[in-house]
């Protein structure tokens, strides 16, 4: 559930790019920073990494004033990918609001995929999060590399799911702001009507919407 | 939630006294000014300021957490603000991986915690089944020793019922011609008291035939009662054998009752008496050869048990019947038993007898069978007083 700060005016998300090792999470955040221009956009802050592999996390922090004057912040986050990094991975999850998961497209990373899903399913349920009702965006990444998983034998496999699926190159920017306003959309409709977001704010979703992505 | 490492850090959290007491100083050196900074609310957490003193925000990801406040140009004031800001993001870092490192740590302590779990109940379970295995493999044992004896005794019965009906055979045909001859002696003997006029009566005198043809009458009288009891020994022991019937019948027990009280009462020592008590009874499906070896067993251990208290005494076996089963109590008046050797009766091998006489399983094979038809045999004593053994067979 968001936090809403109603003596500081502020109401802050949490949403959390989750995937196998490598997938490219902290590309995505990298980009988002460049690509979007919200009112307020706080430096990327990159904890400890080993070589380009995450070891706690990255932090994206995003807002914008509410016609209201509700200042409405995003804190973007990234969970490292590796197996063995489990109790942090859960530990960032906790308390989210709305995930993308990051797939890496590649054929030989099925598994993985597969396997890091499975684990984001269980993880939520470790730490309270109702799987079926998260906002959750599923990403195939990596669409500019050579051997990836054709985009109809993706789409078939996953006909039977309700997230929205999307495939994009993040090295190049390409479909990262467009998964990154399906998840503003999934997470508008989530929680919008239970914090007066249009009632009380004079926040509709397409405002919610450009407020966070910018002109 | 106050520990999670994503929380509200405050700037007095960020920047404590003793950082500020030596930063402090040092900016102020540098602005060559009084400074102040101040937490999100304005109230001053270090220095002072004068009150022309302008304000640079000091933001942590979007929003000040605090100002620093001074009377130098702008300039100046955000190239110090930017400089305390890095140093209290680094402290940011380090506080929120801690944090995060310790939500992480128990995190998989908690992970672990349920594999431990997990595994001690996997443990359980196989323990459990362990116990279970040895259960049933004790139960299988059992079994197997109950199926041995119940063969056993089979084999038993079978050689008993063939030698029976061998012995029946070789004997009823010559103790046929045996009666009939006797009896035809009989009749000659009579004929001979008409010698007495023949040979005269002095010669009849001298040769006391009066005596010897009273006597001859006497000799064939109990010969014959000797025969006739050899013959009936040999039928009881034919219906005893459970010989040319089928397995399986409908029979009255009294029947049986009576067939095996007369083969044990053949046997029976002076000063001991058998007595029947038998009341009607429902006929049962069961097997009669199997049922006699039963009584048999139990009788003649009632007809010890009087003997090994040297004095005479009464086996008494009763029978009665009602709409659940029938009931068949042999009691004697013999030496008892205590507790602790009541108990171990049924016992297969159990015997308090000398090597020889006894094998120890005549009660066991006795469950047995009653068992088989879905009987049950009970045994109640006192020590020098007596014996009852009850036997109750479902109709």
């Amino acid at each position: 559930m968001p936090e809403l700060d109603a003596d500081a005016g502020r109401l802050t998300f949490k949403l959390v790019y989750y995937g196998p090792a490598q997938s490219g999470k902290t590309t995505n955040l990298m980009r988002l920073h460049d690509l979007l221009a919200p009112e307020l956009k706080g430096e990327m802050m990159t904890l400890e990494t080993q070589g380009d592999r995450t070891l706690f996390f990255d932090l994206l922090p995003l807002g914008f004033r509410s016609p209201s004057g509700l200042l409405v912040k995003l804190r973007l986050f990234t969970v490292p990918g590796q197996v063995a990094h489990d109790g942090t991975r859960k530990a960032v999850l906790s308390r989210s609001d709305g995930v993308v998961f990051v797939a890496d497209s590649q054929r030989t990373e099925e598994t993985n995929n597969a396997e890091s899903f499975r684990n984001l399913a269980e993880n939520s349920g470790r730490v309270g999060i109702d799987f079926e009702r998260l906002p959750l965006v599923v990403q195939f990444n990596k669409r500019d590399l050579p051997a990836v998983v054709g985009e109809d034998e993706v789409r078939d496999r996953w006909a039977g799911a309700s997230w929205p699926l999307t495939f994009t190159a993040a090295l190049t920017g390409e479909g990262v702001r467009e998964t990154f306003a399906l998840l503003l959309v999934a997470v508008y409709r989530r929680y919008g009507a239970e914090l007066e977001l249009e009632s009380r704010h004079g926040l509709g979703e397409a405002a919610f919407v450009a407020g966070i992505m910018g002109p | 939630m106050s520990e999670a490492f994503d929380r509200d850090y405050t700037l007095a959290e960020l920047l404590p006294e003793r950082v500020l007491e030596s930063v402090g100083p040092a900016l102020a050196r540098l602005l060559d000014a009084d400074l102040a900074v101040l937490d999100a609310a304005g109230n001053a957490l270090w220095g002072r300021a004068p009150e022309t003193a302008a304000r640079a925000p000091l933001a942590l990801e979007l929003e000040p957490i605090g100002w620093l406040a001074a009377a130098v140009p702008a300039e100046s004031l955000r190239a110090a603000a930017a400089l305390l800001r890095q140093l209290f993001l680094a402290r940011v870092r380090y506080l929120m991986a801690g944090s995060l490192h310790k939500e992480s740590v128990a995190a998989d302590y908690a992970a672990l915690l349920e594999k431990h779990a997990a595994l001690e109940a996997s443990e359980a379970r196989y323990k459990l089944l362990a116990e279970e295995l040895e259960q049933r493999v004790a139960a299988q044992v059992e079994l197997l020793d109950t199926r041995a004896r119940q063969l056993y005794q089979a084999e038993k019965l079978a050689s008993v019922g063939q030698l029976a009906a061998g012995v029946a055979h070789e004997i009823n045909n010559p103790i046929g011609f045996v009666r009939s001859n006797i009896s035809a002696l009989g009749r000659y003997f009579d004929k001979w008291r008409g010698l007495k006029e023949r040979i005269g009566a002095a010669a009849w005198t001298e040769l006391d035939m009066d005596f010897v043809l009273d006597d001859c009458a006497d000799i064939v009288k109990e010969s014959l009662a000797g025969i006739d009891r050899v013959a009936r020994i040999v039928a009881d022991l034919k219906g005893f054998s459970n010989v040319d019937r089928p397995d399986e019948e409908f029979v009255d027990l009294n029947v049986n009752l009576e067939e095996v009280s007369g083969v044990v009462r053949s046997q029976l020592p002076a000063g001991i008496e058998l007595k029947l008590d038998l009341h009607e009874l429902p006929r049962i499906l069961c097997l009669p050869g199997h049922l006699n070896q039963v009584l048999f067993n139990v009788m003649r251990n009632a007809v010890q048990a009087v003997q090994d208290a040297g004095r005479g005494g009464t086996v008494t076996v009763s029978s009665r019947g009602d709409g659940a089963g029938i009931a068949i109590a042999v009691a004697d008046n013999g030496v008892g038993m205590a507790a602790e050797q009541a108990a171990r009766v049924f016992e297969p091998f159990y015997t308090t007898r000398i090597v020889g006489q006894g094998t120890g399983l005549g009660m066991t094979v006795a469950k047995d069978i009653v068992q088989a038809h879905d009987g049950r045999i009970t045994i109640s004593s006192v020590p020098g007083a007596g014996t009852t053994v009850t036997i109750f067979l479902p109709t």
